[in-house]
């Protein structure tokens, strides 16, 4: 039973985690929030759901999914960072609640604001690994989203562009100085951010096969629980703290009552803000 | 009064109670996204108040929003510990934990929410914008309007004035509080029906965006945003079903092209100009 619970709950956290380390890319780069970042999730998902529509199979579904999210963060950068660069952190990041609330309305408008799903060809397929059950979905889930973390790990850890990206995030002067380009930076740190958003958004509804126009609002609030739980900045601390939400809701879901569970995240959200506002892992991006 | 008209007047009034209330932690540069928390303790005890317990509106809703005030006191002090991005984010979590909280709360209806409230009218809600413009007017030329102002402008150069920076910041978030209980309790007692979901992130997200653009550096920009961006939705019916986008993009080009708001000192002061210079001549 235990063991079940540990499979599903790192099953939703890995989906979580993919949120939250977008999230904190940006938060790291330009030290400002993008709350417009749950709605990426939103915007993945319906351009997921779209293309199962017509037929297309799933690694197209998420292909889709992070090219289109990807896209609109780089419009978010573009139109709501961009021209705001030199404001405090306030304006930009009011300027992404309103972005948000357009996003939410635009996919109102396409998709309606009841439930939309995931067209289901058959019963997944279970396979059983001594008590424990998990199903072909599940492995898809965790064999996407661990590829793209250690994927991302990788990428900001040894390339290039992970150097140039540590740098702009610790001297954005200083790295300018030594021949990065700023502003290259700054959008594909938006792509890759939105582009892990919207694969989580469509991995995501194939577990929970449902996906609503203000999905976002609580799906962006998830991300930013999991990136102070990690501390600001910290790449692996949001995977961490991704995971450990996951965990979180799939054990109070089987052991307390499912009802609580978001009272319960925010909770620990609140109280970690008090008494622990610098997360577990307090560091600077991709150390 | 048109029922129609009457709805539109009595949710901009509610609204510009919401942008007073962020507009007051504004005013010491304090942003909060949580807001709609006090909204909904305010709206939940005085419901319980006068649903459950029988009482008159007037007492349940000063209970009310005492309610909120002390919950703002109490959350108010750890809270305004946190700078910057963690002040935000700490309003933000105590909000949503506040409605998570009456999700579940069996006595205030929980998941189904809370029905029986009645007695709020146009006028009242008017009475009580009415109330808090002409408070905030003395509150402006008041000894803890400036200090809040100059905490707002510098906190460094006001502490070492002999401002009490943390008191002054305390003082708005609590009268901040109080301002959205009523809110809440005037909104409860209007709408007939309350549930969690009334209280989400957007109301408190919504209550910033009325104060930003209709620009902070007076309270009366909180009143205009309040007005205009009530308004807009209803006078963008003429695009039918996209009026909820075009009015999603108006907020991002508006906070775009115009961050300092639409009403800023400057336009007041050329204005004033304008007027005593026709006087005079």
């Amino acid at each position: 039973m235990l063991g079940q619970q540990l499979v599903n709950g790192i099953t939703l956290g890995s989906t979580y985690a993919l949120i939250a380390i977008g999230y904190t890319l940006v938060l790291g780069v330009l030290k400002k929030l993008n709350i417009a970042h749950g709605e990426l999730f939103m915007v993945g998902a319906f351009a997921g759901i779209a293309l199962a529509a017509l037929g297309a199979p799933l690694p197209v579904n998420l292909a889709a999914a992070f090219a289109v999210a990807g896209l609109v963060a780089v419009a978010v950068e573009r139109v709501c960072f961009h021209p705001l660069r030199h404001a405090s952190f306030l304006s930009p990041m009011l300027t992404t609640i309103a972005f948000g609330i357009l996003l939410q309305n635009v996919a109102t408008q396409m998709f309606g604001s009841e439930p939309s799903r995931f067209p289901h060809s058959a019963e997944p397929q279970q396979f059983a690994i001594g008590s424990l059950s998990i199903s072909a979905v599940q492995i898809a889930i965790l064999a996407t989203a661990f590829t793209l973390m250690f994927g991302l790990d990788l990428l900001v850890r040894r390339t290039r562009w992970g150097i140039a990206l540590r740098a702009t995030s610790d001297d954005p002067e200083t790295a300018a100085q030594h021949g990065v380009h700023p502003s290259r930076i700054t959008i594909t740190t938006f792509f890759v951010s939105g582009a892990l958003a919207g694969v989580a958004g469509v991995l995501t509804t194939l577990v929970y096969s449902q996906v609503t126009p203000l999905i976002g609002i609580r799906q962006g609030l998830i991300g930013m629980v999991a990136i102070v739980i990690g501390g600001l900045g910290n790449l692996r601390g949001a995977m961490i703290g991704g995971l450990a939400l996951g965990l979180i809701e799939t054990m109070n879901d089987a052991y307390f009552y499912a009802g609580y569970r978001d009272f319960v995240i925010f909770s620990v959200f609140f109280a970690f803000l008090i008494f622990k506002p610098e997360g577990l892992f307090p560091a600077q991006a991709g150390r | 009064m048109n029922v129609y008209y009457e709805g539109v007047l009595a949710s901009m009034g509610i609204n510009i109670l919401l942008a007073l209330s962020a507009y007051a932690m504004l005013a010491t540069d304090r942003l909060s996204l949580g807001n709609a928390g006090f909204m909904a303790i305010g709206a939940y005890v005085s419901s319980f108040l006068t649903v459950e317990l029988g009482w008159n509106l007037y007492p349940a809703l000063a209970a009310g929003a005492c309610a909120a005030a002390v919950t703002g006191a109490l959350v108010g002090l750890p809270v305004l510990r946190l700078q910057g991005i963690y002040f935000v984010m700490g309003t933000l979590a105590f909000g949503e934990v506040v409605r998570t909280f009456f999700q579940n709360f069996e006595p205030t209806g929980g998941a189904y929410g809370m029905r029986g409230m009645s007695g709020t009218s146009l006028e009242m809600i008017a009475a009580f914008v009415a109330v808090f413009v002409l408070l905030f007017l003395a509150f402006e030329v008041s000894r803890a309007g400036r200090a809040a102002y100059a905490v707002r402008d510098d906190d460094q150069a006001a502490r070492s004035i002999g401002i009490n920076v943390t008191g002054a910041r305390l003082l708005a978030l609590v009268s901040g509080a109080l301002i959205a209980g009523i809110a809440g309790a005037l909104f409860a007692h209007y709408a007939l029906y309350i549930e969690s979901g009334n209280f989400n992130f957007l109301v408190s997200a919504n209550a910033v965006l009325f104060v930003i653009l209709g620009g902070m550096q007076t309270f009366w920009g909180a009143v205009l945003g309040a007005v205009i961006f009530t308004l807009l939705p209803e006078a963008l019916r003429f695009l039918a079903d996209w009026r909820l986008s075009a009015y999603g993009a108006l907020l991002v080009a508006l906070m775009v092209l115009r961050p300092e708001g639409l009403l800023t000192r400057t336009f007041l002061i050329r204005l004033w100009r304008a007027r005593s210079g026709r006087d005079a001549a």
